[in-house]
């Protein structure tokens, strides 16, 4: 039996590269494709920018740094949050990952396939945002900020996914998660904007900071307004990490393919 | 010359002491059974018999409790990459991504499973078919047997060293049904082999070279069709129902019961 495998074992393993790149563009099209996600993660972003450069608008919610920094996180957790997750546990439910897994392809490039299509997105989109905030705002940054701001962008892509990917992991049914999808949306945003800005007081105030908008806000928010590497920097990188980890396992671990 | 390649080659599928499990319900029971190259072999048995997860064991879909599924000598739990690369598979309830046409399915999974297939190749296979006219169309937008025939073609694009079909015809019109036991004979004559399930027990003994029933999970009885329908006709349960000359139907109701199930 042994011989038989091994002398298999190159032979009928079909190339990874191709079955890759089958993947990767089949995950662009259908994303490309599903216009509403597309178009919220970079309209709803970019109405929010023009609508806070009349009136005071953008002094109350706290000058054009947090204005572009929200802006780029209403895109991010649109597409991950509720674009992503919601397409998973659709494809989930309709057979199409069952289809997916009696192929060699291996099980993590069918996943690894979907989430890169999806950063490679949030990257595109986050440009658009920043470059339109930025011009819209008037605010010059050199070429750094702006690689430092889509390097935070793919970090927040990466929080919300792994969000997502918990909320897939633990809810079977897609039309709970679609429900469940828009209050965490809610949440996330009220606690990082509300909770942040110490509206709500102290203890708010902390959870608010530590919470994965909050620290995402945070972190835009010092590129943007040009302040230098602070302690605050740090505590946020770390929360981001923080997320990401326990989400991913979180999502990893209790990922089923079936909806069964 | 049959038996002396039967020496070397493996058989092309080992199922031994298979036990599947939901939960704490056992639905597939200690079910053992051998296919040969270029064996056409049905699985028949009542609804929730056990014959979709018996494939999906197959398949790798789902973890087994016990028992050993090898495909031409490799074993589907330890080797799945490899295993899966043998197989071609139609499941009975999946299905391709709705916003893709026709050909970008065909292409996602020609690179599945690793066919290098030009724009013109895709185009003429598609075409033979019948499905040229929506080459472009996407998936959703295809009616429920044009879905039915191109996952039989998927199914194939590699041309499988075993093809497990899961009630292949449901759906289908007796023209593409037709076309369907075509393909299906021109692949074993290929040298590959079939597992089917159907609830169409004249086309089960049209075509199968052999068929288990199975129900509960367990199997009931394992043989050509001819010789199913020896062994059972004079089987009281067998005479009740049959009318005139006993067919395999007759067989399969006298083994599974007249009621019907859940
Ligand atoms: N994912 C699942 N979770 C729990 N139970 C399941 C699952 N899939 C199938 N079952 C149960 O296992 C039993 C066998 O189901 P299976 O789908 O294998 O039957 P089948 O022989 O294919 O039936 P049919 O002819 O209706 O397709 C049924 O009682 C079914 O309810
Ligand atoms: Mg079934």
């Amino acid at each position: 039996m042994r011989s038989v495998i091994d002398d298999r074992n190159s032979a009928a393993r079909p190339s990874l590269a191709l079955a890759m790149r089958s993947l990767l563009l089949a995950d662009s099209i259908v994303l490309l494709r599903s216009r509403v996600s597309v178009v919220l993660s970079i309209l709803l972003p970019i109405v929010v920018l023009v609508v806070t450069t009349f009136g005071k608008a953008q002094s109350r919610l706290g000058g054009s740094d947090l204005v572009i920094g929200l802006a780029l996180i209403l895109g991010l957790l649109t597409s991950c949050l509720l674009g992503y997750s919601l397409t998973l546990a659709h494809d989930r439910e309709m057979g199409v990952l069952q289809r997916l897994r009696v192929t060699p392809a291996p099980t993590w490039m069918i996943m690894t396939s979907r989430l890169v299509v999806q950063v490679a997105t949030n990257l595109i989109a986050s440009a658009i945002v920043m470059i339109v905030g930025t011009i819209l705002h008037g605010l010059s940054l050199n070429a750094g900020q702006y690689a430092l701001i889509l390097a935070i962008a793919v970090l927040g892509a990466a929080m919300f996914l792994a969000i997502g990917q918990a909320l897939v992991g633990v809810v079977k049914s897609s039309t709970a998660i679609n429900a469940i999808g828009r209050v965490l949306f809610v949440i996330l945003l009220l606690l990082g904007l509300l909770g942040g800005s110490g509206i709500l007081g102290d203890t708010m105030k902390t959870i608010g900071d530590w919470s994965p908008v909050g620290a995402l806000m945070a972190f835009f928010s010092s590129v943007l307004s040009q302040a230098t590497w602070s302690a605050q920097d740090g505590y946020s990188l770390l929360a981001c990490l923080g997320y990401i980890v326990v989400f991913s396992f979180i999502g990893i671990r209790w990922f089923r393919w079936d909806a069964q | 010359m049959r038996e002396m390649n039967e020496s070397v080659e493996p058989p092309v599928l080992e199922i031994s002491d298979l036990r599947v499990a939901y939960g704490s319900r056992t639905v597939v029971d200690g079910l053992a059974f051998r296919v040969d190259r270029g064996e056409i072999f049905g699985l028949l048995g009542p609804n929730g018999a056990g014959k979709t997860t018996t494939l999906s064991a197959l398949e790798g879909l789902v973890k087994p409790l016990s028992g050993r599924v090898v495909v031409n000598g490799v074993e589907v739990q330890r080797y799945p990459i490899e295993a899966k690369a043998l197989l071609g598979v139609q499941l009975q309830s999946s299905s391709f991504q709705a916003e893709l046409s026709i050909e970008q399915i065909v292409k996602l999974y020609a690179g599945l499973y690793g066919v290098r297939l030009s724009r013109a190749q895709i185009r003429e296979s598609i075409r033979t078919l019948g499905l040229g006219e929506e080459l472009g169309k996407r998936f959703k937008h295809l009616s429920g047997g044009q879905q039915q025939r191109l996952a039989l073609f998927i199914a194939t694009i590699h041309n499988p060293l075993l093809l497990l079909l899961d009630e292949p015809t449901a759906g289908l019109d007796p023209q593409s049904r037709r076309t369907l036991w075509k393909r299906i004979e021109k692949l074993r004559g290929d040298g590959s082999s079939i597992v089917l399930t159907t609830h169409s027990m004249e086309e089960a003994q049209a075509v199968c070279d052999r068929v288990a029933i199975i129900d509960h999970g367990k199997l009931l009885t394992l043989g050509t069709p001819a010789e199913l329908i020896n062994k059972h006709k004079d089987d009281p349960e067998v005479l009740a129902v049959a009318h005139g000359a006993v067919t395999l139907e007759d067989v399969f109701i006298g083994l599974t019961g007249d009621e019907i199930r859940d």
